[in-house]
């Protein structure tokens, strides 16, 4: 998607994120997701080039999150929504479905980008399990 | 605006006969506006010669800092207008929250490095951190952008009437990133170069030596032509030379660069690499007298 140029600090941050092969997102400071990297691609099972930039409202559903019961977990409560709404980092661990139905306990490490006009959050998503296959019951 | 380079070299003065065509003066460029004014594009060494050179009865100054590594501010200290009680100059920099540009740049007006402290120079001279919004420089709008480099460091775009020129030496916008497919928002200084009529940029190394120089803030070549062509600029003057590399190197680069230039369809009078004393008149594409 052609727009504004973004900021340098979140053009780095996405340089960075695209060589790491530890899943991640990048998003702006409305909470527009901007990228995700190939690795968050393959645990989410949609490359970032398909799935394209989306809302918090959209990204902060598609994928879950939810608890280890199934419930869903509101999106204040999401470490990236607490890093930009709070500017501190946040960590937590939930659940997520992938579009192939996979589902996946994950860790996530947000943290927020301060840049001169505006700003953004990142976030590292550390799997902690191999996934699960498409209808299992969850704990 | 006319352009005139004063030093082209990068990171380190590079005296010698070998380098004499080139020249060996770290960066700095003058920028003559349509109404006599002059604003200075660093103070890399070359701004000593320039200084000598500018005309008696100028007392207003801008120098504009993209970073402050020495070699962007290493002739500072022996800039003539500096000595000159009825000197006005203004420096202007990149912002930074660890200390004020003043204090940034005086640490190398300063002992032990230098025998003459800031406070201690005959000219009226102030500091400025660069605004984030567009400003006015006499008949020029003056626009700056942090661009991917080391440190906090800015690019220029300059604009007078419907003449664009965009300074950018020091820039890597490729580290991370593939240049010829990212999208355009995503590309560092891209709004600052999007069309201009003269891009100055970064081009410190070949494509050869580039890999072995990932992460220090330069251009290799290609992604110098890469982002010329994505940004749309009319004009390419390759800039910030490497310290190694003799004339008979940098001819060698040229014709290189002027393949693929051609290459991609772009005209071979369009492209050159910067050469200290070589004028430009922005606009016009029109060349001047050199010397």
């Amino acid at each position: 998607m052609e727009g504004t140029q973004k900021p340098l600090e979140l053009i780095l941050a996405r340089n960075l994120l695209t060589s790491l092969s530890t899943p991640a997102f990048l998003v702006d400071h409305t909470g527009m997701l901007l990228f995700y990297n190939e690795a968050a691609g393959a645990l989410l099972g949609i490359p970032f080039e398909e799935a394209g930039q989306m809302g918090v409202e959209e990204w902060g559903t598609r994928f879950g999150p939810f608890t280890s019961n199934g419930e869903p977990i509101p999106l204040e409560e999401l470490p990236l929504t607490i890093a930009l709404r709070e500017g501190r980092p946040a960590h937590s661990a939930f659940r997520i479905r992938s579009a192939s139905g996979d589902e996946h306990d994950i860790e996530v490490s947000a943290l927020p980008i301060a840049a001169e006009e505006t700003s953004g959050a990142m976030a590292i998503f550390w799997p902690v399990d191999a996934g699960r296959e498409n209808g299992e019951a969850t704990r | 605006m006319k352009v005139k380079v004063w030093g082209a070299r990068g990171s380190v003065p590079a005296p010698g006969p070998e380098m004499n065509r080139y020249g060996g003066n770290t960066s700095c460029v003058q920028v003559t506006l349509a109404d006599g004014e002059t604003l200075i594009l660093d103070a890399g060494t070359g701004i000593r010669s320039l200084g000598f050179a500018l005309a008696a009865g100028m007392p207003n100054i801008n120098i504009l800092l993209t970073h402050l590594h020495l070699d962007h501010i290493q002739g500072l200290m022996f800039f003539p207008p500096c000595f000159k009680t009825d000197s006005r100059i203004t420096i202007w920099g990149p912002a930074s929250p660890e200390a004020s540009l003043e204090h940034r740049v005086a640490r190398y007006i300063s002992a032990p490095l230098s025998p003459v402290e800031v406070r201690e120079l005959p000219c009226d001279v102030s500091f400025r951190d660069t605004p984030v919004s567009e400003w006015e420089l006499g008949s020029a709008r003056i626009r700056a952008e942090s661009v991917t480099h080391r440190g906090p460091t800015l690019g220029y775009r300059i604009t007078e009437g419907e003449r664009s020129l965009c300074y950018i030496p020091d820039h890597e916008p490729g580290l991370g990133a593939p240049l010829d497919t990212v999208e355009r928002d995503w590309i560092s200084g891209f709004d600052l170069a999007r069309g201009a009529e003269l891009l100055i940029h970064d081009c410190q190394y070949t494509d050869e030596e580039y890999p072995e120089h990932v992460g220090w803030g330069h251009s290799p070549l290609n992604d110098a032509l890469t982002f010329a062509q994505r940004t749309e600029a009319e004009r390419l003057l390759l800039f910030h030379h490497d310290p190694l590399h003799s004339d008979n190197f940098l001819d060698s680069l040229l014709g290189t660069a002027i393949k693929r230039w051609e290459a991609i369809g772009r005209s071979a009078d369009q492209i050159e690499l910067a050469a200290e004393r070589r004028e430009i008149e922005v606009g016009a594409a029109r060349e001047l007298a050199t010397g």
